[in-house]
């Protein structure tokens, strides 16, 4: 069990880590780009289309690790009115929600991402790029952020403080 | 369905999901979910939600927001930041409340740069308000100016959206940019006036601590050592900028390397600062660019099943005249802009706000810039816009919703007064162009 | 009544995407109580890059996009990219027929009609262009923008420097010198507003628009035979008028360019033919390459090639 929990916890902070590589990659591939165009050389195409699909990599490697991090902003209005035990319950029901969403996302992008490679689907840009390479990250993204908004449904932190105001 | 059930539908969801305490990006995709049920033919409408998604993140127009929050939390961390608000403050001497102006001088300068308004905001944002937390400014001294400034950056020159606008409405694109400098210089004299105003009315907002007298010769070596260079940064990549050697989505890597390098000079760089830069810089990021990934697609459910321009008709079919007209287009734009994204509301808007415009009598560019005002208000108004959540990411931990939406009120006070200003003398946004 | 509904790619103040509207006026016009098309939006209702999945998925039922869209699913439509016919002649010769019986077999959609062709591309540059020996063109130094649709050119044959730009950067980048020169279509230059940086205009023309309608296959069986004639028939009508009504507007375009001060520059002879083929063989090589990997493979690749080209015409 320990196992298993390691595991899955290695696993959501090595995609935080790809997300903030994929930063860096942003601002070296552009920096890259603009160096050989001015030194006339013909910039690679692919330092455009990864820094295109980088934003897209980042945001969805890094989300899971967000929701962990209470990064993900919300706004306390409801649960600031309410006292201590119906505040319980309104933040877990929130989160249980949460979960539903992530589910309802991982169960869709996981049907994308199987028609994408049945398909033969490819992102036209510079280059014909599978498909698929994009949509795995639904299922991986949607599916670990169910499984971190289910520490605030279960666990013993709550995803609310009950102060007013935007929060992360 | 009729437009405004589905009007009512789809901002029902989103408004009973974030005032329930749903993360913004989390609600947005519920609504998402259900909106993609209702309109796009059951369970297929999800998977589009998710293309759409995809489709709204890897654009290249979003590459330059990451890298100005790296290049300000580079900035902060490495102390940079500090030593250039130490010499400001004390070359500055004695005036309350000066770091917010220098925010406005700066970003006013910075909007020039940028045409991105969350991109300035990021920027000055992860740049500004830690150090003037850490300083005892009260936050709505460093949050308000930053929110009003990132607004310049729409109408300043060079201005991305400013350019779409005038494509989209067949406007002369020139006209529409230079009708903005002068708009856009009084908006900033407006928003240093209600700094002044707010440093009078409560003298403790801004810590007035008295600085030792120097030299000055002191004073230049300050300012050589610890300014200078600093915004030397900045100077160089609007040079940069104006030659042709990056485009304005380039200069923001252009930005954080440099202030890469004069970390490097200055011995203050270290791999701690750089892991909480990225750590920083990313945060911001994910946080916003989630909401992005919700809210495009939102923005295409509110088209897609007719609730948006349904209102947009509804708003403009009834007869009046030609100021009231106005009044309503600008109510309009400002309600879809609390749920809509930019570009969407001006594909949406300007086929029928613009012919309409004509027939009122209405000069196109004095109309564009009126529309650019409302575009960039709504950007800020709570609850939603987005720059408030932007700014939420980059303010010290603490601080409330409630301090963010009053740091905004007056600066968006400050640009209803211009639009207010505009629609009296027209001149003010037409001279210039004219020319 | 049948009730279809559409979203198209383009804004709605461009051209293109007022041919079309005009399209389902003249449909709705002609089917009244039988079908009627419900236009939903443009890139503002469904992302421009997802329309054609969400017309495969039925989220939408009709959508009016380039073909290089979703080149990836169908790399066929390189045969109209490099086409110099228009659409009134490929009806004829069963073209159009062979690409709706291509768009049915591999992407479930029936291809309803090429609007709007008959209008080519033209390389347009801030400098005046400068030749060889040969009268061929120099592209050494010329910073040239580009797009997935031209690359096979450009870049295989033009050997040119290209930097990838999307559309609504191009502004900008032209008046910051970024680029110094650009294809576009014949028309819509003034609309961009690029006229003002760009000041000459490079013939001959080459390639073609590829704009078409395209209807969910599903949706497509489950109308009535009376909506299905109206459709087509109207679709047919307006390939034609599209053709005149697009002539037209080029040369009210290239008269307004002309006046003021927009220059024109020929390649003649061996030069112009080697341009011409160039740019038809380089897109024919990527759409042979694209093809043979699919199923199916090169079978039609000939027969595309013969409905979509007259070698005679140039
Ligand atoms: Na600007
Ligand atoms: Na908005």
């Amino acid at each position: 069990m320990t196992a298993i929990r390691k595991g899955y916890s290695a696993l959501l902070y090595a995609m935080a880590f790809i997300a903030g590589a994929t930063l860096v990659w942003l601002m070296v591939s552009v920096i890259l780009s603009v160096m050989m165009r001015n030194f006339g050389l013909q910039p690679f195409a692919w330092l455009f289309t990864s820094a295109e699909y980088g934003l897209f990599y980042m945001t969805m490697l890094g989300a899971p690790w967000l929701v962990r991090e209470k990064g993900h902003v919300h706004i306390e209005l409801v649960t600031s009115a309410l006292s201590e035990f119906p505040r319980r319950i309104v933040s877990r029901a929130v989160a249980l929600a949460c979960i539903a969403v992530c589910i309802i996302l991982a169960w869709k992008g996981a049907e994308l991402f199987l028609t994408n490679i049945e398909r033969g689907d490819v992102d036209t840009r510079a280059y014909y790029y599978p498909r698929w390479l994009l949509t795995v990250c639904f299922p991986l993204s949607f599916g670990l952020m169910a499984i971190e908004f289910m520490r605030f449904v279960f666990g013993s932190e709550l995803m609310h403080t009950g102060e007013a105001g935007i929060h992360e | 369905m009729e437009w405004y059930e589905a009007l009512l539908l789809l901002l029902g969801t989103i408004v009973f999901l974030m005032a329930l305490g749903m993360p913004v990006a989390l609600a947005f995709l519920a609504a998402n979910i259900i909106g993609a049920w209702v309109f796009m033919g059951g369970d297929r409408g999800v998977g589009q939600l998710l293309n759409n998604g995809l489709g709204a993140l890897t654009k290249y127009a979003l590459v330059p927001i990451p890298l100005f929050l790296l290049m300000g939390e580079i900035f902060f961390h490495t102390g940079l930041g500090g030593r250039m608000f130490n010499a400001i403050d004390r070359l500055l001497g004695r005036l309350p409340g000066r770091l917010s102006y220098v925010t406005v001088l700066g970003g006013t300068g910075f909007s020039t740069l940028s045409g991105s308004s969350m991109g300035s905001t990021a920027l000055l944002g992860s740049l500004m308000v830690p150090e003037m937390n850490r300083r005892g400014y009260k936050s709505h001294m460093s949050i308000g100016p930053i929110l009003g400034t990132g607004g310049l950056a729409i109408i300043i020159p060079p201005s991305a959206l400013a350019v779409l606008l005038a494509t989209l409405a067949q406007i002369d694109v020139g006209a529409l940019l230079i009708a903005g400098v002068i708009p856009g210089l009084i908006l900033a004299s407006f928003y240093i006036g209600t700094i002044w105003l707010q440093t009078k009315i409560d003298p403790d907002a801004a810590p007035a601590y008295d600085v030792p007298p120097m030299t000055f010769g002191q004073k230049t070596l300050l300012l050589m050592r610890d300014v200078v260079p600093m915004v030397g940064v900045m100077v160089v990549i609007v040079a940069l900028m104006i030659n042709g050697f990056v485009t304005p989505s380039e200069a923001a890597a252009f930005g954080a390397l440099g202030v890469l390098i004069l970390a490097a000079v200055f011995r203050c760089l270290t791999w701690d600062a750089l892991r909480r830069s990225i750590n920083g810089a990313l945060r911001v990021t994910l946080m916003a660019y989630l909401i992005v990934f919700g809210s495009a697609t939102f923005s295409q459910l509110l088209a897609f099943s007719g609730a948006s321009r349904g209102l947009v008709s509804w708003a403009t079919s009834f007869e009046l005249a030609p100021l009231a007209m106005l009044l309503v287009m600008f109510a309009v734009l400002l309600l879809l802009g609390m749920f809509m994204e930019q570009i969407s509301m001006m594909l949406l808007t300007v086929p029928i706000f613009f012919p309409l415009a004509q027939t009122l009598g209405f000069d196109p560019v004095w109309f564009g810039l009126i529309m650019l005002l409302a575009l960039e208000i709504s950007f800020t108004t709570p609850p939603f816009g987005l720059l408030l959540f932007v700014m939420k990411g980059v303010s010290p931990p603490g601080t409330t919703m409630r301090e963010i939406y009053t740091s905004a009120f007056p600066f968006i006070g400050c640009s209803l007064l211009l639009v207010a200003l505009l629609i009296a003398f027209p001149k003010l946004a037409l001279w210039l162009p004219y020319q | 009544e049948d009730r279809i509904s559409a979203v198209h790619a383009f804004p709605e103040t461009l051209i293109y995407t007022k041919s079309f509207l005009s399209f389902v006026d003249k449909v709705n016009e002609a089917g009244k109580g039988v079908v009627q098309i419900d236009v939903r939006g443009g890139p503002e209702a469904i992302g421009m890059f997802q329309q054609p999945d969400a017309v495969r998925d039925g989220v939408v039922d009709m959508v009016y996009t380039p073909g290089s869209f979703y080149g990836g699913a169908l790399p066929e439509k390189d045969a109209m990219v490099a086409s110099n016919l228009t659409a009134v002649e490929t009806r004829e010769n069963g073209g159009i027929e062979l690409i709706d019986q291509i768009h049915q077999e591999k992407m479930g959609l029936k291809y309803l009609g090429w609007f709007d062709s008959g209008v080519c591309y033209n390389l347009w540059t801030r400098d005046e262009p400068s030749f060889d020996d040969a009268g061929n063109l120099e592209v050494e130094g010329l910073k040239l923008r580009g797009n997935n649709v031209y690359n096979a050119f450009f870049t295989n044959y033009l050997g040119a420097q290209v930097i990838d730009l999307p559309t609504g950067e191009v502004y900008s980048a032209l008046q910051r010198g970024v680029v110094d020169a650009t294809g576009w279509t014949q028309i819509g230059l003034i609309d961009l507003k690029w006229n003002e940086f760009l000041n000459y205009r490079i013939e001959p023309c080459f390639f073609s628009t590829d704009l078409g309608v395209i209807v969910n296959l599903e949706k497509w069986n489950s109308l009535s035979d009376e909506s299905k004639k109206i459709l087509q028939d109207v679709a047919i009508q307006h390939e034609k008028d599209s053709v005149e009504a697009l002539r037209a507007k080029r040369d009210e375009d290239f008269a307004a360019l002309e006046a003021s001060g927009m220059k024109v520059v020929t390649l003649e002879g061996e030069a112009k033919a080697n341009y011409l083929a160039a740019a038809r063989e380089k897109t024919w090589e990527r759409m042979k390459g694209l093809m043979a990997d699919q199923p199916g493979g090169t079978d039609n690749y000939d027969r595309l090639i013969e409905h979509f080209y007259d070698l005679d015409a140039n």
